[in-house]
């Protein structure tokens, strides 16, 4: 990373010097202990001596490697801006070309880039590749073969003989060659054991990395001092750059010496470590381009940072080295800035981390040191994944859930430990005993996002696996945490942080069905005939008492929206759940959700979606038909109640959304185990717009102006009577259609025996926990709309039915055939016979026409001016008031 | 059928009565110099019509065909008549007027009436008072002075009583259908509402008198329970039917009188701005005159203001004219239904 940026900033102004040392440095690594006193002068003068050939070469190598990289990730933008560059610093090189020959290294990474090129171009329709880079390859491709023209003969005899060339390369240009090989490791993080492997495949230039290798670990053991190595390094490397060949194998060896001398090492650190502000500020009265050699040097340091550890995670700590908090400290901070740098090993990082833990508890650090470093690791743990998308890993969920629950022992057993994000860096207290501890760091927002990490991990996995099931045990466990959270921010956190957790508990808890407290509500209190261990489970605090203590904290004390509302309609929905009816419904028209809930984000909107579902279900529990299907109309109607519960992606709009787009939706999705049942949903909506529109069709079957009241029962009508051969319903809307299709004829037997039979109690019915109460509640609904539909479609039948006998066919007692006929009669539905009726409409459309007849009246009369406006005004309300009298009949009549 | 047409000479009267009357009353105070003051039908067209409709006609097609006759003196003598052919869609370049003139001259060979006095149309429930109507019975009495248009309602006659009237365009009418302008104040000025659109020429049904002798031996035969239809008491239907009907010119009627509505405002806002433009005109002229300044040009008016363009309330009268009949229509059902409810709770009364 930091190469790209040292190469992008590299432009021809740049002085060659820091380039140079920034090449060579590696080399001089391994020299970096030994002329640590090496002084400054020397190398400046050596700089000087640098021959142009070298310097121009240099140029090029950089250039070409920076290439290389470019390649290697596929950043075709980059490549051409550098390819560009190439050729100018070439053209500069040119007198020194004309002299030496085109060199090798040049030929190959032309050659290299067209092939990579051609890979490329020809791998276009493949892989996805945004228009600038698709752009910079056309361009790229175009010029380097214009520009490869001119070294066609060497091209192809490079090509035919690589290997010398690569041997040579090998030798001349070892700079570049180890330059490629360091961004191997840097970025894809090489491990050690494939880095073995790599050298036994390349011997001869290899050896190089390995040197690189040992002062990557140096640098970590002093880490903050690197660059002062590398300066050193350098200078030495200079030194040295004239009898590289006979280095090698003396390299090679001395890394064989070396590497069990790490320990050895880190005591040079030390020293090292107590030389460095007095030599820092002697370098900066010297040298001109300090500034911007520091600033390579961090990023230098920071590349490397994670990588060895791996290695070195076996001796955090020099043996003799004392373990105080300072040192564990130090190395907590050391790690955690390579934390979220590119070609940092995570795992790596979690490791060291929980080897910190173990080495501060080891110690007797204390409480404070180790609850600091828990919290990066879990925090660690959450980083693992760079993507958002991606899940956890399973082992590190269990990790991260144990972790938690260790700190939380930690909090728990400590309680003069104070724990909060407010607390300042500096203001910390690990270890001084006589004062309270205070650690940075905020457990209530771990516990978040370990909450959305859950989510995650369900989302992501298949919910009909078994792996699914396994998962959700953990939710216990997560709750568990939530509610250990919970405990410990009652008594330190603010009102704040125990809103959030509240949020949280609630979240878990809404949705989920009571089901003690409902076997508790069927068995009376004094049939204890449980046993006793019954009794104890019994003590748990009812899901509903517990849900309205939590709310009406966050009610009272609650000053962000987002968490009131979240709140609320989780309140609702629990409510809606344990089939209580009036008070959702209160809290809902009391909250004026509907009113502002379309200003809400979107997960919120799910929320409330979900919440209206199981209200609407709820009140068809109660019996409560119209609210049932006032309740899911808005729903239904739209026709993607899957994508509105966030329950899944529809195909269709699929193509109109892009691959972005789509992975935020699927972030969105509600996790299986909270899904409600769409075919319940719909299959209660079905039946309640039925038992609502068939008497209303029956009743206005001349009415002109009769309005649906549930598009989608129509459309389902529709589709039933469209098919060419109907056959015994299967699916659960044909056996809604064709209960229907009996309720029209007033026929409820057979409605009934179609609304619940085998088939739909697996579907529907056996879903709700009352089911037996919804059964009987939903065939006395048939019966009564049975019997109203009776009515209305043979009323003109009949001159006279006598009640009992209308209750012999519906089977409803006296009284209830009364009170629905009564019912009818009072709100006048019931006609005698359809003339009434089409006259009636008739003397309302006569009574329209008659108006606007008069408003041209009026206007005849209006032309005089506006003088008799008054008058004018008494006389039509005169008009009209006679107009509701008689006047009408005889206007019907004559037709004006 | 058969059974209501025995009574030509007495009851055919009684059928046709409540309604000749009324036309005659009608034709008195309107035109009253019109050349033909009864229409005198024979039975053979009679039972051709009814023949043409039950054979040919669908429940809401009609049927149309042409009336052959002479004029007698201030009479109007059907003898005779032939069917038109039903339109389809794939004979469209068929010649109705060469169709006619074969049809007639073959009668003549046969020696049949063949002087064209109209033509007939079959209506459902009453409704015929159309824009193709009025236009095609317009442009035969302008060929033919006397020419009538005879309407057949089947299924009023499927209820026990013919239903056959003579109708045809009033003076004033055919003036205005002359002059082409249906403009409001074409028809004001005309003086013509729906009720003076068409004058009912009362019909006489006429058979040899072999026939009639027929008939009286027939009825003698005929058991009772043939004339069954005439009492049924079953009216939901009909009534039913023509409220609908009703209610649907209605609903036409509605928009047009809003039309003509915006209209007059329209009308009347020009107006005033027209006159507020021929005020301050005029001010301007004063001032001028005082100052004694030249004037001021005259100026086209009418060209400043377009008038609105008026509303054809042909239309509007047509449809008045529809409603009328259908009330007309069922006033007559619903007298002659309580007539028969009454004898039937008579009949009960009676009975207990």
């Amino acid at each position: 990373m930091s190469r790209f940026f040292t190469t992008g900033s590299d432009s021809e102004s740049e002085s060659s010097l820091s380039r140079e040392e920034l090449v060579t440095k590696p080399v001089g690594g391994n020299y970096s202990k030994q002329p640590l006193l090496l002084s400054e002068d020397e190398e400046d003068t050596k700089r000087v001596v640098r021959s142009a050939k070298d310097k121009r070469f240099e140029e090029l190598t950089n250039l070409i490697r920076t290439i290389r990289n470019a390649t290697k990730i596929r950043d075709v933008t980059k490549c051409l801006e550098e390819f560009e560059l190439l050729g100018k610093a070439y053209g500069k090189a040119k007198s020194i070309v004309d002299k030496e020959g085109v060199p090798r290294f040049y030929i190959r990474i032309l050659a290299d880039l067209e092939d990579h090129l051609n890979e490329l171009w020809e791998d276009k329709e493949g892989k996805k590749m945004n228009k600038n880079d698709a752009k910079a390859l056309s361009t790229l491709r175009q010029k380097i073969r214009k520009y490869n023209s001119d070294f066609e003969s060497h091209i192809t005899s490079d090509k035919q003989n690589p290997e010398q060339s690569a041997d040579e390369d090998a030798e001349k240009n070892e700079e570049d060659s180890e330059g490629s090989s360091d961004e191997d490791e840097d970025e894809d993080g090489v491990s050690a054991a494939t880095f073995l492997k790599k050298k036994s495949d390349a011997p001869s230039g290899e050896s190089h990395k390995f040197l690189k290798k040992m002062d990557d670990e140096d640098e970590d053991s002093e880490d903050s001092e690197d660059d002062e190595d590398w300066d050193t390094g350098s200078t030495s490397s200079d030194s040295d750059s004239e009898e590289e060949e006979g280095k090698q194998t003396a390299l090679a060896s001395r890394f064989l010496k070396k590497a069990p001398t790490t320990d050895k090492d880190k005591k040079a650190a030390e020293q090292k470590r107590e030389d460095k502000a007095k030599k820092k500020h002697d370098r900066k009265s010297k040298r001109l381009d300090e500034e911007e050699q520091e600033n390579e040097g961090g990023e230098w340091e920071r590349v490397q940072g994670g990588m060895p550890l791996v290695k070195e995670k076996q001796k955090m700590f020099a043996k003799g080295t004392e373990i105080t908090h300072a040192v564990v400290i130090k190395k907590l901070n050391e790690i955690l800035q390579a934390q979220g740098k590119k070609g940092t090993d995570r795992a790596a990082q979690i490791q060291l981390l929980q080897l910190l833990v173990q080495i501060a508890a080891e110690n007797n650090l204390g409480e404070g040191v180790i609850i600091k470093i828990k919290f990066n690791i879990i925090a660690s743990l959450y980083d693992y994944n760079p993507n958002l998308a991606t899940y956890m890993k399973p082992e590190m969920w269990g990790k991260c859930l144990d972790c938690i629950n260790e700190l939380m022992d930690i909090l728990f057993a400590n309680p003069n430990i104070f724990v909060g994000e407010n607390i300042l860096e500096e203001s910390e207290n690990l270890h001084n005993a006589d004062q309270p501890l205070r650690v940075r760091g905020c457990i209530l927002t771990l516990v978040e996002r370990k909450d959305e990490e859950f989510t995650k991990i369900m989302q992501n996995t298949d919910p009909h696996s078994q792996e699914y099931v396994e998962h959700l045990k953990d939710e216990a466990q997560v709750c568990a945490i939530i509610e250990r959270v919970q405990c410990y921010l009652e008594e330190k956190g603010t009102t704040e942080e125990v809103c959030r957790i509240y949020l949280l508990r609630i979240l878990h808890t809404y949705y989920k069905f009571d089901y003690k407290a409902h076997q508790r509500q069927l068995t009376p209190p004094e049939g204890s005939s449980k046993s006793e261990q019954d009794q104890a489970e019994n003590e748990g605090e009812d899901s509903a008492v517990l849900m309205e203590r939590l709310c009406k904290y966050i009610y009272a004390k609650d000053r962000t929206d987002r968490i009131r509302t979240c709140a609320i309609l989780c309140h609702i929905y629990h409510h809606a759940l344990h089939s209580r009816w009036y008070q959702p419904r209160d809290l809902m028209l009391m909250s004026h959700l509907q009113d502002n809930i379309q200003h809400a984000d979107l997960p919120v909107q799910i929320l409330y979606n979900r919440m209206m579902v199981q209200l609407g279900i709820c009140a068809f529990r109660q019996g409560l038909t119209k609210d049932a299907h006032n309740a899911l109309l808005d729903i239904q109607s739209s026709g993607r109640a899957k994508e509105l519960l966030g329950q899944g992606l529809l195909l269709r709009s699929l193509q109109e959304r892009n691959q972005e787009q789509e992975k935020v939706e699927r972030c969105r999705q509600v996790p299986f185990h909270l899904h409600i049942n769409l075919e319940l949903l719909e299959c209660v909506y079905l039946v309640s717009a039925m038992l609502l529109e068939i008497p209303y069709m029956a009743a206005h079957e001349s009415d002109a102006r009769r309005r649906m009241i549930s598009k989608q029962f129509h459309h389902q009508l529709r589709v039933g009577e469209r098919q060419p051969l109907l056959g015994p319903p299967e699916s659960m809307r044909e056996h809604v259609v064709a209960a229907s299709k009996a309720m029209k004829m007033g026929n409820w037997k057979t409605c009934h025996s179609f609304i619940i039979n085998e088939e739909m109690n697996e579907k529907v019915w056996d879903l709700f926990p009352e089911t037996d109460k919804v059964r009987t509640m939903l065939v006395r609904n048939i019966q009564e709309e049975s019997l109203s539909t009776y009515l209305f479609t043979y009323s003109s039948v009949y001159d006279s039915i006598s009640m009992e006998m209308l209750s012999d066919m519906f089977e409803l007692d006296l009284p209830t055939v009364h009170s629905i006929i009564s019912k009818m009669i009072i709100n006048e539905e019931l006609m005698p016979t359809a003339q009434q009726n089409l006259a009636l409409q008739l003397a309302e459309k006569l009574g329209s026409l008659v108006e606007n007849n008069e408003r041209v009246f009026d206007h005849k009369q209006g032309t005089y001016g506006g003088y008799f406006q008054d008058q004018k005004d008494g006389y039509r309300k005169n008009e009209g008031y006679m107009r509701r009298g008689g006047y009408r009949q005889q206007q019907s009549q004559t037709a004006y | 059928m058969a059974s209501r047409k025995e009574g030509t000479g007495s009851s055919a009267t009684s059928s046709s009565s409540t309604t000749g009357t009324a036309g005659k009353g009608k034709g008195k105070g309107g035109p009253g110099d019109s050349a033909v003051k009864q229409v005198q039908i024979d039975g053979l067209v009679v039972l051709k019509i009814i023949k043409h409709y039950q054979e040919e006609g669908q429940v809401t097609e009609v049927v149309q065909g042409v009336l052959l006759g002479l004029v007698v003196e201030d009479w109007l003598e059907i003898t005779n008549c032939f069917p038109f052919p039903q339109h389809t869609e794939d004979d469209a370049d068929f010649d109705e007027a060469q169709y006619q003139m074969e049809m007639m001259r073959s009668l003549r060979h046969v020696n049949i009436d063949h002087l064209h006095v109209g033509w007939y149309q079959s209506t459902y429930y009453g409704s015929f008072v159309t824009q193709a109507l009025l236009d095609s019975q317009f442009s035969y009495q302008h060929a033919i002075e006397e020419s009538a248009i005879l309407i057949y309602d089947p299924i009023k006659t499927a209820q026990g009583s013919l239903s056959l009237k003579a109708n045809r365009l009033t003076p004033k009418l055919m003036e205005v259908c002359k002059e082409k302008d249906f403009s409001p104040e074409a028809l004001k000025k005309a003086n013509i509402t729906f009720e003076y659109m068409f004058e009912e020429v009362p019909i006489v049904i006429k058979n040899s008198h072999l026939i009639n002798v027929l008939m009286w031996e027939l009825e003698k035969k005929s058991a009772v329970a043939d004339k069954h239809e005439l009492l049924s008491l079953s009216s939901s239907n009909h009534l039913g039917k023509n409220l609908q009907l009703l209610m649907d010119r209605v609903d036409e009627m509605s928009p047009d009188i809003v039309k003509y509505n915006t209209y007059m405002r329209n009308t009347s806002k020009q107006q005033q701005q027209k006159h507020q433009y021929q005020q301050r005109r005029q001010q301007e002229n004063t001032q001028r005159q005082s100052r004694e300044g030249p004037l001021l040009p005259e100026e086209d008016l009418s060209k400043l203001f377009k008038p609105p363009q008026p509303p054809a309330r042909m239309d509007s009268l047509l449809i008045a004219g529809q409603i009328n009949t259908y009330c007309q229509n069922i006033k007559e059902f619903t007298a002659q239904n309580l007539g028969k409810l009454f004898m039937a709770q008579a009949l009960q009364e009676y009975n207990n």
